[in-house]
């Protein structure tokens, strides 16, 4: 982990970046409670929402949100081309480009954080590296680091191949962000 | 025919040269305005994003020694790279050919009783043109990339590398999709186009019984991929059906994951100009999550498949000159800074697959070396050589594919006797006439000037510019460079015998180019005095040809011999540690870079260690080391032009970082400047004099030219610029004198 100092400037420049990457970020404590709120005001009016259960933060952490009756952790193949959102943990930030790094060797994890209009990915603050090279570091790559599959998500999907810059192409339309504290 | 008319396919292989011809004429109507906003938003992009980069230039000799050793251990690490996928559970083929490719794909298809397959962008796959094959058997195949959807749709090849149809206007896209999907639906935006593609693909990704997918970059290690895209097709392409395959070239393997690290911080800022692109994923496949299943299917395990294809790599990779092509990593940076390719686009500035500065390597090493005719709208101006991420000397892989095309040319005797009679080297006189004329001005001049005023009235001549375009191809609407009475050498030795050296000056060796020499005498003056002005008293060289012409023809073995003998001359002077000075930038980069070429090793060591410097460059380092206050020296006011001016530097200028000095100079002189930002003027040498490109090299120009208009609104502004082609393109464009900078100055001076 880096020094608090360091850190805390690491998690201003994720967030502008993110920002400019045309994510919006927001804030939570660590408890169930904390965490539930943030995700549902970031869910806003969804009616479906998939949900690929965390490897890295404690499952605990999602008690409380997973409890609501429009989360589908074990979706069908129906709900998961029809829902409105899709939550995932993130394992790592990178504050240069404002991206998260979601591992996609989990279960439904990368259908679930592509597939919707929304993707929700919450990430520890500790966990936020300076620049994208520093996930290819050998610490990182050690064991099975170097298996892992994942892909850094940076802003919504978008294209600039029908003239005009578009956001919301195959990929989700909206990204959010939620840095846990 | 009508330019618009002409339908991108069928001018798509360019070993004809009317074909060449006949594509720019069709992008110059139909393309241009599309090309030229897209490419210059991600040169724009490009320019910031590496500018915040602090560790730029060190990821770039990484990159390039990542790739250097690479490819030199390719066969190695191949083998490598089978032995961590099959470990992984993947499978592994190695196409000899793009047939063997597209085979070894449709069969595994064929296996699996895919009759659908989505796609996501894949140049190498158009280089196997594998959806005709897999179409021939029954299999249809989606393209989920947007670009790639609509030229599916439009049955046309890439114009760009990265963004394959940013030759079409919103407008066109929505003209084409309402004429081939007969819709009522308003198509007007950019955003209900994207609705409209994106719920078609939808259902295809949800159905798809297979996905095919490039690979930007692969490990050997762990059989890692990297993909980088934005638009999320390529995450469902891979991560959504149950059967993957991946197709890339055999140069895309790296040693390892970590190198990876190298490049995802260059290839999306080279490339877009993005930190990073929307999505990179970096996958370690087979994927081990469970693929989707749609309604109602079971399902499948997971299968991958990587196809690397060789398909002539291999002959690339022991080929001295081609083997840098296989560095790239297919950024388009070298397109999209390139005044030439931001004017026509890859459906003239390209082939049948790869298009830009590094295309038409990548068309003779993959296809046949008359494939690289379009490569001729390289016009050696180098501004691509400082973009390119893996430092790629892509002017010169060109000149080299411009000599074997030369070479491949039949001897006539006229050619033969007209190279004896102008000095080309004995290979080089098989070339065509025009360019041993370009090649050879040195020589023409020579005689020109000996009696100038005769040939200027020759020149001027209406039979005479018919000969000269019906036999060397040089355009009549351009104006012949009149020859000045006396030439530079003259003027200075005439000079010299009056002027007697004060001791104590600096001194200069001020090289006399061929160019000013025989063109623009007064400008080589000029630079002598103003140096004069600030203590440096500089000697003018005996003229000489540097070689630039030459190779800019592709005679390559006479620009050797004209740079050994320019070496002989100069290395006495560099061994004495004297400062070279050097009025033009084409010739200041030959010096500086292109002599490492053309030199043997030995004695390019000895020449490599010269000062060489633009007199601007001199002046502006002397000042400040002495504190000259250049506003007393060379004070604007009294600059009978007045102070506003428009300075545009020299492409080669600005790739030997030498353009700011003299914006500083005019600035602290006390000069109001407004710069230009475009690429290149046009002209570039003997490009914008050549009949066939004309149209293309005023096209270029226009960019220019707009922006001078654009500085005027509030006033004129007296045109300023240090290239000797961008002197003849402002004048043809704007029509009236433009200035060398040192001119200027002189001007402030006279009393």
């Amino acid at each position: 982990m880096q020094p608090a100092v360091a850190q805390s400037s690491l998690i201003e420049e994720f967030t502008l970046a993110a920002t400019q990457a045309v994510a919006t970020v927001s804030f939570s404590d660590r408890s169930s409670q904390a965490l539930c709120a943030a995700l549902l005001q970031a869910v806003g009016g969804a009616t479906s929402i998939l949900f690929a259960p965390p490897h890295e933060l404690p499952v605990e952490l999602f008690s409380q949100f997973v409890a609501d009756p429009r989360v589908r952790s074990n979706p069908t193949p129906e709900e998961m081309v029809a829902s409105d959102a899709g939550v995932t943990e993130a394992f790592a930030g990178v504050a240069s480009t404002g991206s998260v790094c979601i591992d996609i060797s989990f279960e439904r994890t990368g259908m679930v954080s592509l597939m919707a209009p929304l993707h929700v990915a919450v990430v520890a603050a500790e966990t936020i590296e300076p620049q994208p090279r520093d996930l290819f570091r050998t610490d990182v790559l050690g064991g099975a680091g170097l298996e892992r599959d994942f892909v850094f998500v940076t802003g919504p999907s978008a294209t600039a191949d029908m003239g005009p810059l578009v956001r919301g192409v195959h990929g989700p339309h909206k990204l959010h962000i939620i840095v846990l504290r | 025919m009508n330019p618009a008319d002409i339908n991108p396919r069928q001018v798509a292989n360019k070993s004809d040269k009317q074909r060449l011809l006949d594509a720019i004429r069709m992008t110059l109507a139909v393309q241009s305005p599309a090309v030229r906003h897209n490419t210059q938003t991600f040169n724009r992009n490009r320019y910031a994003a590496t500018s915040r980069l602090a560790d730029y230039n060190q990821l770039k000799d990484r990159a390039r020694k990542i790739k250097e050793n690479a490819i030199a251990n390719l066969p190695q690490l191949l083998q490598q790279l089978e032995v961590s996928l099959k470990a992984n559970g993947g499978h592994f083929y190695l196409a000899k050919t793009a047939a063997d490719a597209d085979n070894y794909i449709r069969d595994v298809l064929v296996r699996h009783q895919a009759t659908l397959v989505v796609k996501g962008k894949s140049i190498t796959s158009e280089e196997t043109k594998l959806n005709h094959a897999l179409e021939a058997a029954g299999i249809t195949v989606a393209e989920t990339d947007l670009a790639e959807f609509i030229l599916q749709v439009a049955d046309e090849q890439p114009s760009h590398i990265i963004a394959p149809a940013l030759h079409y206007s919103r407008e066109r896209i929505t003209a084409l999709f309402k004429r081939k999907f007969a819709t009522d639906l308003p198509l007007d935006t950019g955003e209900e186009l994207t609705v409209f593609a994106r719920e078609k693909l939808r259902q295809k990704f949800i159905a798809a019984d297979a996905g095919i997918s490039g690979a930007n970059l692969i490990a050997a290690d762990s059989g890692s991929l990297m993909l980088v895209e934005s638009e999320g097709n390529i995450r469902m392409t891979m991560i959504l059906p149950p059967l993957h395959i991946a197709i890339a070239g055999i140069e895309k393997v790296v040693p390892s994951r970590a190198d990876f690290g190298t490049f995802i911080e260059l290839l999306p800022r080279s490339g877009t100009g993005q930190p990073l692109t929307s999505y990179v994923s970096i996958l370690h496949p087979p994927l081990k999550a469970t693929p989707f299943a749609a309604p109602g299917k079971q399902t499948k395990p997971r299968e991958f498949h990587l196809v690397l294809i060789d398909n002539g790599r291999s002959r690339m990779r022991e080929d001295p000159v081609l083997q840098e092509a296989l560095y790239c990593i297919r950024c388009s940076a070298c397109m999209n800074c390139c005044a030439n390719f931001e004017t026509v686009g890859g459906h003239a500035f390209g082939g049948e697959t790869y298009s830009g500065g590094i295309g038409g390597s990548w068309e003779a090493g993959t296809g046949t070396l008359l494939n690289a005719r379009f490569s001729e709208l390289c016009t050696g101006c180098s501004r691509c050589v400082t973009q390119c991420p893996v430092r790629i000397d892509i002017p010169w892989l060109n000149a080299n594919l411009r000599q074997r095309m030369n070479l491949e040319e039949p001897a006539t005797p006229a050619k033969s006797l007209f190279g004896r009679m102008t000095g080309s080297a004995e290979e080089d006189r098989v070339a065509p006439l025009q360019k041993q004329f370009f090649a050879n001005y040195d020589v023409m001049a020579a005689r020109a000037a000996r009696s100038a005023s005769l040939a200027n009235a020759v020149n001027r001549l209406s039979v005479v510019r018919d000969l000269m375009e019906s036999a060397v191809g040089l355009d009549r609407r351009r104006k012949v460079p009149e020859f000045p009475a006396k030439t530079w050498t003259q003027l200075y030795r005439e000079e010299h015998a009056a002027h007697a050296t004060q001791t104590g000056q600096a001194r200069a060796l001020m090289f006399a180019d061929v160019f000013t020499n025989y063109g623009s005498p007064e400008r080589g003056m000029a630079a002598i005095h103003v140096l004069r002005q600030v203590g440096v008293e500089a000697e003018l060289s005996q003229s000489l040809a540097d070689g630039r012409a030459a190779i800019s023809q592709g005679m390559i073995a006479t620009a050797r011999k004209q740079a050994v003998a320019a070496c002989q001359l100069l290395l006495p002077y560099i061994h004495q540690g004297t400062t070279i000075c050097v009025l033009e930038p084409s010739v200041l980069a030959m010096f500086r870079y292109d002599y490492a070429h053309l030199l043997d090793a030995e004695t390019w060591a000895k020449f490599a260690v010269g000062n060489f410097v633009e007199p601007m460059q001199l002046l502006w380092s002397v000042a400040k080391a002495q504190g000259l206050d250049l506003s007393q020296l060379f004070p604007a006011a009294r600059s009978p032009q007045g102070i506003s001016i428009f300075y545009h530097s020299h492409c080669q200028q600005r790739t030997c970082d030498t353009a700011w000095q003299t914006i500083e100079v005019l600035r602290a002189c006390g000069f109001d400047v407004v710069t230009s930002s475009v690429e290149c003027c046009g002209m570039a040498g003997s490009f914008g004099y050549k009949r066939e490109y004309y149209e293309l090299s005023m096209a270029v120009g226009e960019d220019l030219f707009a922006q001078v208009r654009a500085a005027e609104q509030n006033g004129p502004r007296t045109l300023v610029a240090t290239g000797t082609s961008c002197h003849e393109q402002l004048w043809a464009g704007m029509g009236r004198e433009v200035l060398h900078p040192a001119e200027l100055l002189l001007r402030t001076t006279s009393r």
